[in-house]
């Protein structure tokens, strides 16, 4: 009874998808009310761009209050950022077109560009940079999202309309890393805003359209369904080569991959390595792969303190031994687990900060790998005293207790799954026996923030700018004695490690600042208390009716991370002469088979039951 | 997992209405039921399918190993169709997807299995005391079994996995937690045309307990209703055993048909045509889900006095 249900409502959503792909497609007549004044002015004609939208959605178009990645991305087109971020990673110009540091490092002068317009026609001035990044300081409202980037703001103030003025409290290095599109704070125009501050909270910002400035203009949104935009063709950096914009939602991968071989979307940021490896022998499709700017791995609970010093949870006293750690670290062979659960595409990994920003790369010195060695990893725990029991599961000698960890998985990860069975085997094969626990995020996180764990599944994705990545590794993000407070990733704590996080946010120099990230990121590589697998790519596919989706140039097989910034801006329609071709449907024929037996067989056992409860 | 040899010679042994005195000897009501049996083909195909599966399932640890199914271990080839030496192909990790059907067998009939065990005896339970004592007692009864019946069963299981952890006890238990109100509806009416009848007057007249009518003269009377639909409850939690773990609420380290399919439709391999990885758990699903609704039904129709058309 239970399955029948379940199969309609996936079918029923995947058919749901398709047709609203369709409708899409059909035109913007059957887009809904709410927009259909305006989409018959402005989108009945020109070429149209359909992107397949973050999964994580949209949470609010509320800027101040947004985190989703559908959020971000949508904001990124729609409202402008001081600076931008290039291909190499590095901020450059957008509003600002230069900006200089004052000799006592403290004062940050940004000199702007005249003659902008916001949407609606009025003028675009340092005095809207101001006004957004005081409000997002003073109001703990407008904070939510982004307050963290201000929080060493002292002032911001625009003595004319092309000048903006920032005065930190401490030295900043990474002050033009603040106002970034997608991961930085989008500026927005006061005039619309300063209205609605007393009900921030609640401000949906659903009045389209929206008045902003960007490549695109946001034109309707429907939760769950899609988000569509007009071209700006006057955009400061270069007019899209589009006229329209639509951010379709896809709940399954599968659906729009399928959108995708159909010909009824352009591109999809993020297939999984399955979809990916099919995708590459797809004709008219054009796959690539973007390093990656996020690790999996697992962290363990290296003893769980407040800021005082106070342990707290559940974690299994014998993971505070760095010996048993580095076991663990060796007996993981991480080469097996990116061939096998990503197919190969990534790169194993060592340093925390990922791949997609070259600057912070960082490597252990010779000698100083840990390689994946069972052999030394027995070793390693036989010398320091844990002995095998009867049941091949060693014995911790402090305690007297076998070991048998917990590890902790996302119930809705299928990386996660298969990654755990991967290490139930490899600890075994050292004596130390593993119990997957499926969870869901918020419960994983509950438990990861009151030190309830021993093993956790972990990834982090972050922009070109580590400082939060690197902050979540600090004392000083530890809960307090009351369990509030805390931001730390696993009750990592190391007064080395924190005199080098509060010494690289003040050094100026990027080549000098990178080696400093260096030494940080090799105390944690020798802590193994986050255990990195390896940095997954962004797997990117596009339709090949769709040039310059894909940006940068291709090195080693990768190319640099994609922004949907910059690959929405710079798409272009290809000459219309080939028409995609859809792929094999055998794997659709297989799923409609299976999809028909499975309720088929449901139907006769509840037509059955149905008959038996019938007869007395 | 061997429920179905015992059902029947169980079934027969209670098989004539209201031999409780059991005149006759037990053998012949036990002949009597497979000669009627056995004139129903799709019973016997369905029978047939049911061994077939079981004994594929208790013969599985002779041939497949452990290393066979641990993917630290295995090396064959990742997501490649059927070959010579992987008949149904391999999965994402290079695991024989035949040897992982062979295995999900066991699982997800030792799931089903003991989810209808725990279904029908304490669904059985419910309906007897509830049909036998009536008045407030059976009132009481029937309204939480109601209001259990109000409850939607899917997030209901779906809840309770998520509270009872992640793992084959607690599908088990969520699948018996949702499924056993059928059970002590349908108990509860025969009960009460059961102590309508005058034999169990007779026995309350010399002075039977409520025990003794209950066990002795009730029970062996549902007894041919309850092993017909617990046949088509086991159906039924196979096809919960593989919502719920499709739903992502099983362990990954255990080897059941939901799990694989979770897994192969997770991982992709529908956009990887992987038919060989999507479809033989869910035709597996399908035969032993019909094997148990035929044989089911065949048994009721030769337990059933108004279904038999020769007797």
């Amino acid at each position: 009874m239970v399955v029948r249900e379940s199969s309609r409502s996936r079918r029923f959503r995947l058919a749901l998808a398709t047709a609203c792909a369709a409708g899409l497609m059909a035109g913007p007549a059957s887009l809904g009310v709410a927009t259909a004044a305006r989409a018959d002015s402005s989108s009945a004609s020109g070429t149209t761009l359909r992107v397949a939208m973050s999964d994580s959605g949209v949470d609010t178009l509320n800027p101040f209050t947004a985190y989703f990645n559908g959020a971000l991305d949508i904001f990124a087109g729609i409202y402008p950022t001081l600076t931008s971020i290039d291909e190499q990673g590095k901020p450059g110009p957008y509003l600002a077109t230069s900006w200089t540091l004052s000799p006592d490092h403290l004062t940050w002068t940004f000199k702007l560009r005249s003659g902008l317009k916001w949407s609606d026609g009025q003028p675009l001035t340092a005095a809207d940079a101001a006004w957004t990044l005081n409000l997002i300081m003073t109001n703990t409202v407008a904070g939510t999202a982004n307050g963290t980037l201000v929080s060493n703001f002292a002032s911001v103030t625009a003595p004319d309309a092309t000048t903006l003025v920032i005065r930190t409290k401490q030295p900043q290095a990474n002050v033009t890393y603040v106002s970034i599109p997608f991961s930085g704070i989008p500026i927005v125009p006061q005039h619309i805003w300063q209205s609605h501050v007393a009900d921030l909270k609640n401000d949906k910002n659903d009045s389209f359209p929206v008045v902003g400035y960007g490549p695109w203009v946001l034109t309707g949104y429907q939760t769950d369904q899609y988000a569509k935009f007009d071209a700006n063709k006057s955009f400061v950096l270069g007019a899209p080569k589009y006229d329209h914009l639509i951010e379709q939602v896809y709940k399954e991968s599968d659906a729009a991959v399928a959108a995708l071989k159909a010909g009824q979307l352009d591109y999809i940021n993020g297939v999984n390595a399955t979809q990916f490896s099919a995708l590459q022998h797809s004709s008219g499709i054009t796959t690539a792969q973007a390093a990656g700017d996020g690790w999996t791995g697992v962290e363990v609970n290296p003893g769980a303190r407040t800021r005082s010093g106070k342990p707290i949870g559940t974690g299994n006293p014998a993971l505070a031994d760095p010996v048993l750690r580095r076991a663990i670290a060796e007996a993981i062979d991480k080469k097996t687990l990116l061939a096998k659960v990503i197919d190969g595409q990534g790169q194993v990994a060592t340093g925390y900060l990922p791949p997609a920003w070259s600057q912070w790369k960082w490597t252990p010195s010779a000698g100083e790998e840990q390689p994946f060695d069972p052999a030394a990893a027995n070793q390693m725990l036989d010398a320091a005293g844990y002995k095998k029991g009867a049941d091949g599961v060693r014995v911790d000698p402090k305690t007297g207790k076998p070991l048998d960890l917990r590890l902790g998985i996302h119930s809705d990860s299928a990386n996660d799954a298969a990654i755990s069975t991967y290490l139930v085997g490899w600890l075994q094969a050292i004596g130390v026996k593993l119990t997957i626990q499926p969870m869901s995020m918020t419960a994983l996180n509950s438990d990861l923030g009151k030190g309830d764990f021993d093993l956790l599944m972990d990834s982090w994705t972050t922009g070109p700018d580590p400082t939060y990545l690197l902050g979540i590794q600090s004392c000083a993000t530890l809960p307090n004695d009351d369990g509030t407070g805390g931001n730390t990733d696993a009750f990592f704590c190391d007064p080395t490690y924190d005199k080098l996080f509060n010494q690289q946010a003040t050094v100026f120099d990027p080549a000098q600042r990178a080696q400093v990230v260096g030494q940080m990121q090799d105390i944690l590589y020798k802590a193994d208390v986050d255990q990195l697998f390896y940095y997954a790519t962004t797997k990117v596919a596009a339709s090949s009716k769709v040039t310059g989706l894909i940006t940068g140039q291709e090195t080693n097989g990768f190319y640099p991370a994609q922004t949907s910034f910059w690959s929405y801006l710079k798409a272009a329609p290809v000459a219309q002469s080939a028409s995609a071709s859809s792929g094999g449907s055998g794997g659709l024929w297989a799923g409609v088979a299976g999809a028909v037996v499975v309720v088929g067989a449901g139907a006769v056992v509840v037509r059955r039951r149905r008959g038996a409860d019938d007869r007395e | 997992m061997s429920t179905t040899p015992t059902v029947t010679p169980a079934a027969a042994t209670d098989a004539p209405a209201g031999a409780a005195a059991a005149a006759p000897p037990r053998f012949a009501g036990a002949r009597r039921f497979a000669r009627s049996f056995r004139s129903r083909r799709a019973g016997l195909a369905g029978l047939g399918i049911l061994l077939l599966f079981t004994v594929l399932a208790l013969a599985a640890p002779a041939f497949i190993g452990p290393d066979q199914l641990d993917v630290t271990k295995v090396n064959g080839p990742l997501l490649a169709g059927p070959s010579a030496s992987y008949p149904l192909g391999t999965d994402q990790a290079g695991r024989s997807v035949l040897m992982l059907l062979i295995w999900g067998a066991r699982e997800s009939l030792q799931i089903g299995v003991i989810a209808t065990v725990l279904t029908v005896v304490f669904g059985s339970a419910v309906g007897i005391v509830a049909g036998h004592f009536g008045g407030f007692v059976g009132r009481a009864l029937m309204h939480v079994t109601d209001w259990f019946i109000a409850l939607p069963s899917l997030p209901l299981a779906i809840s309770l996995a998520a509270v009872l952890g992640q793992g084959q006890a607690s599908i088990t238990i969520a699948i018996a937690a949702t499924s056993w109100t059928a059970t002590a509806r349908l108990v509860r009416a025969q009960t009460l045309a059961v102590e309508a009848r005058p034999f169990v007057e007779r026995a309350r007249a010399l002075g039977a307990g409520n025990r003794q009518i209950m066990l002795r003269q009730v029970l062996p009377n549902v007894m041919p209703l309850i092993l017909v639909s617990s046949t088509l409850t086991v159906a039924g939690a196979l096809l919960s055993e593989a919502t719920l773990t499709f739903l992502g609420l099983g362990s990954p380290t255990d080897v059941t048909w939901g799990e694989m399919i979770h897994d192969a439709f997770f991982g992709g391999a529908f956009t990887a045509n992987a038919w060989w990885y999507l479809l033989p758990p869910g035709l597996a699903i399908l035969a032993v889900v019909l094997g148990f609704t035929l044989t089911g039904r065949a048994v009721e129709h030769v337990l059933d006095p108004r279904m038999e058309n020769k007797r």
